[in-house]
């Protein structure tokens, strides 16, 4: 080409077309990595696996979890009656607590931010998974002195780190789980019916 | 030559300073960049068919990302991988997208690559020193082959299985272990899920591994002796004083600005037909791939993919038996054959000049052939085989190997012009071009016609409309309350339906879902199991989610409408569309009876008056809401496909002008 007519180049018309063509370009690959991010998310299948479900509560046996185990999103959810004096306990017992006033937004619904974490007060919903690494609590309701607690009053103890919950899901303090056990978003559709993974009426 | 300069004095300081020096001590980096890109001098004097190299990159890096994205869901099992597939399209966020991407990369792979196949033929891009750039390319074309082939598998569709089938019963053609060999290769007595779990290890792991590694071998060849160019003459046999050829460019920036265009334009096609034909009429996506496999009945008519169909119409051409041994292993020797021939071109081209340009009258039409002989063989492939078409086929597989056989011969007979010293810039003029493609069109085209002819019953083609939501409400409930009594649509979730066609969930779940059970995520699964459909009907209804992609809408507007009385049948209803189908005419309490005026051929049919609740308008309504509603259901995202592609098409337009701006301004530098 060295024989082609000699001119100038122009150096800043240049720079412009290889900035705005290299920025058009870079917009055109973030739109075309839009279907490879988006992929990742939850498909059809996991989003109708993940569905609110009804659950039943007639069959509730005091002093055990609601067996079988239902399973909102995979997670296992933990419901269970309070007799008074469990309610009781939750009332005044609370020194031991890190939140007691369950006032870490996010651990439930705004409408159970309150004394006994729930709807209704004897009925507590909420998801069996400890809020340290994910393993599921053992429930140990009876107010008896225990291996890992002498002075226990009925609550929920992790086997995998040692960490230990009372009957509202609190978290005690100076155990390694940072948080409150997680309420879900539920409603009673009946009384004896309540559905897990929606707000209902209450929001 | 000063801004070359000036560009590499440039690249050369920067490697001298701190962090560039630290890397190109411990890694060739600028070096690698120099030699590869900014000193890897082209001539200038490429023209269109040299763009189709870096497109085809583009497609493989395509492949290989979409390719990885799509195991992500895909499961590689016999019963899974079809059910996957239809996941990937409808549950999967954007899953429809990759997909397309992937089986549209696909055919632009094979269709990229016959061009630029074709521009090495031109070119004489074979002939020494390039013989070894021109056998990885042939390699790599041989690996494509099997990767497209396994690819083709993989969906687990009925042709998918079928197609597999004759491919791997082509080697139970080999005299004495072909039988065993067969069974080695399908890990079975048929192809089955064994058989689909090692293509897929071979799809997904090797053979893209073989892919890369022999892309990497032919660029590292080619950038050795450099590109070959339409003249066909060396540019490094005239060098400056700094021993940079005359006639060179640096690749970067002016072929990186150059291919930039190109590959807009090409992704501006590509996306065409993504968006808007991603099935391109069955070529891409065969209609009977919309079936699950199934090996009890082979789909009515079996057409490889079109990227192999010259050579599968090479391995049909193929009739007469030879030396005792059956035609079907002669089949696929000329088939291997075809294939085989083309490594050992450079050897066979032994003409003073390299370039179509400057090669004789002989090599010009025996390239003219060679190229519509490929074609009507690539036709031929598709079409059900007659006798008229076999002969054709028999002659365009004579005139594919006259092109290598004879070539010695006509290349050292003919006369040859002078290539010039220099490159120079466009050969053929306009007209001429539009000569040329009028021939070669002409000679495909005329040939063709002589042996085509199909003919199948006549269809009243329907216009749909997936914009009106009213037609397929109503098309959904008359599917949900007739239909789904025995047919699943088990590839769809109700709550989507619901979604797409703008139903209330709280409707959908009062008046569409009839069982207990059933949520409103759920797949859309008829009650009626497979045993009780086998007993009533003597075969199970067939799932009917993709049923208007596998037979089309025409053909489901003509069937629905399409039964009439026939006391010879089990259920006292024949179909003109579908004869003897098992099915009775459920919706004849609608409809009516009908009667076939002309037995035989049933063109037209009498409605007997008096029968069925609805008029015949009314009727054909129902119909055709119900029709429409099965074109949605076949592919849900139909109406996001063309919205997106439409922005993704308006993007692409942008940046053309962008990149063709750019390209302007470089190629400023370079004289003629």
């Amino acid at each position: 080409m060295s024989d082609g007519t000699a001119h100038a180049v122009n150096k800043k018309r240049r720079r412009f077309l290889i900035g705005s063509t290299t920025l058009v370009g870079a917009a055109g690959a973030a739109g075309a990595a839009v279907p490879f991010v988006g992929s990742w998310n939850p498909s059809a299948r996991a989003l109708a696996a993940g569905a609110p479900i009804t659950i039943d509560i007639s069959r509730l046996s005091p002093g055990q979890l609601l067996g079988p185990m239902p399973e909102w999103r995979g997670k296992p959810v933990y419901i269970f009656r309070r007799e008074e004096e469990a309610l009781e306990n939750l009332r005044t017992r609370t020194d031991h607590l890190a939140d007691p006033e369950s006032e870490e937004a996010g651990q439930q619904p705004e409408y159970c931010q309150n004394e006994f974490r729930s709807i209704r007060p004897e009925i507590m919903v909420m998801v069996g998974l400890c809020t340290h690494l994910g393993c599921a609590p053992l429930m140990a309701p009876e107010v008896q002195p225990q291996d890992y607690d002498p002075d226990w009053t009925g609550g929920f103890f992790c086997p995998c780190h040692g960490s230990k919950f009372d009957l509202a899901g609190r978290v005690y303090s100076g155990v390694p789980a940072p948080d409150n056990l997680v309420v879900p978003p539920h409603f009673y559709e009946s009384d004896n019916v309540v559905v897990v993974g929606l707000d209902g009426e209450n929001s | 030559m000063s801004e070359f300069d000036s560009n590499s004095s440039a690249m050369d300081t920067k490697s001298k300073n701190g962090l560039m020096a630290w890397i190109d001590a411990r890694l060739p980096v600028t070096k690698t960049i120099e030699k590869h890109m900014t000193k890897y001098y082209a001539p200038k004097n490429f023209n269109v068919w040299y763009v189709f190299g870096i497109i085809a990159t583009v497609v493989l890096v395509n492949q290989l990302l979409t390719g990885i994205w799509l195991t992500m869901n895909y499961v590689p099992s016999a019963d899974g991988a079809f059910a996957s597939v239809e996941y990937i399209m409808r549950d999967v966020d954007f899953g429809w997208v990759l997909r397309y991407m992937h089986s549209t990369g696909a055919s632009a792979f094979f269709a990229v690559v016959y061009l630029h196949m074709f521009r090495a033929l031109m070119y004489g891009s074979y002939r020494k020193p390039r013989e070894l750039i021109w056998i990885f390319g042939m390699t790599i074309f041989l690996a494509l082959m099997a990767e497209g082939f396994m690819g083709y598998v993989l969906p687990w569709g009925n042709m998918s299985y079928w197609g597999a089938n004759v491919i791997v019963s082509l080697f139970g053609a080999i005299p004495f272990i072909g039988e065993s060999l067969m069974t080695w290769i399908q890990g079975d007595f048929l192809i089955s899920g064994a058989t689909l779990n090692r293509f897929f290890a071979l799809h997904v792991v090797a053979l893209p591994l073989v892919l890369v590694f022999l892309v990497f071998l032919h660029l590292l060849a080619l950038h050795e002796v450099g590109s070959n160019n339409p003249d066909g003459i060396e540019i490094k046999e005239k060098k400056d004083d700094k021993g940079i050829p005359l006639d060179g460019i640096p690749f970067h920036p002016y072929y990186t600005v150059h291919d930039t265009v190109a590959v807009v334009v090409f992704l501006f096609v590509f996306c065409v037909i993504m968006f808007f034909m991603p099935e391109m009429g069955g070529y891409f996506l065969e209609y009977a791939n919309f079936t699950e496999a199934n090996n009890l009945a082979t789909p009515e008519h079996i057409a490889p993919v079109w990227y192999f169909t010259p050579f599968y119409s090479m391995l049909r051409a193929v009739t007469y038996p030879l030396f005792g041994i059956d035609a079907k292993f002669w089949g696929l020797v000329v088939m291997a054959a075809a294939i085989a021939i083309l490594f050992v071109l450079p050897w066979l081209d032994k003409s003073p000049v390299k370039s179509i340009r400057y090669k004789g009258w002989y090599s010009r039409i025996a390239l003219l052939l060679f190229v519509v002989s490929f074609i009507i063989l690539g036709v031929l492939g598709v079409w059900a085989p007659t006798e008229g078409r076999a002969k054709l086929a028999q002659l365009c597989t004579v005139l594919y190997f006259a092109y290598f056989i004879a070539m010695p011969w006509y290349t050292r007979k003919e006369a040859t012009k002078l290539p010039p010293e220099r490159v120079t810039g466009r050969f053929i003029t306009i007209p001429q071009l539009i000569l040329s493609l009028v021939i070669i069109g002409a000679m495909v085209f005329l040939p063709l016609k002589a042996v085509a002819a199909e003919a199948g019953v006549e269809l009243e083609h329907v216009t749909l409309d997936l914009e009106d939501k009213e037609s397929l409400q109503s098309g959904a409930q008359t599917f949900i309350n007739y239909c789904m009594g025995c047919h699943s649509a088990g590839y769809s979730r109700y709550n989507r339906v619901a979604a797409d066609l703008g139903i209330p969930e709280e409707l959908m779940e009062e008046y569409m879902l009839f069982n207990e059970d059933t949520a409103i995520g759920d797949l859309m699964v008829s009650s009626m199991s497979k045993e009780l459909g086998n007993n009533a009907f003597g075969v199970a209804p067939p799932d009917l989610t993709l049923v208007a992609r596998a037979r089309g809408t025409d053909w489901l507007y003509g069937y629905l409408t399409g039964f009439y009385a026939d006391e010879s049948r089990p259920f006292g209803v024949n179909n003109r569309v579908f004869p003897n189908v098992a099915m009775p005419n459920i919706l004849e309490g609608l409809q009516g009876v009908q009667h076939c005026e002309d037995a035989g051929h049933c063109e037209h049919l009498v409605h007997v008056d008096g029968t069925g609740t609805l008029s015949e308008e009314e009727f054909e309504d129902v119909i055709y809401n119900l029709v429409n509603f099965l074109y949605y259901l076949g592919e849900p995202s139909r109406l996001d496909r063309h919205r997106i592609g439409g922005y993704v098409l308006l993007f692409l337009s942008f940046l053309w002008v962008f990149a063709w701006l750019l390209n302007r301004e470089y190629w400023k530098d370079v004289g003629h």
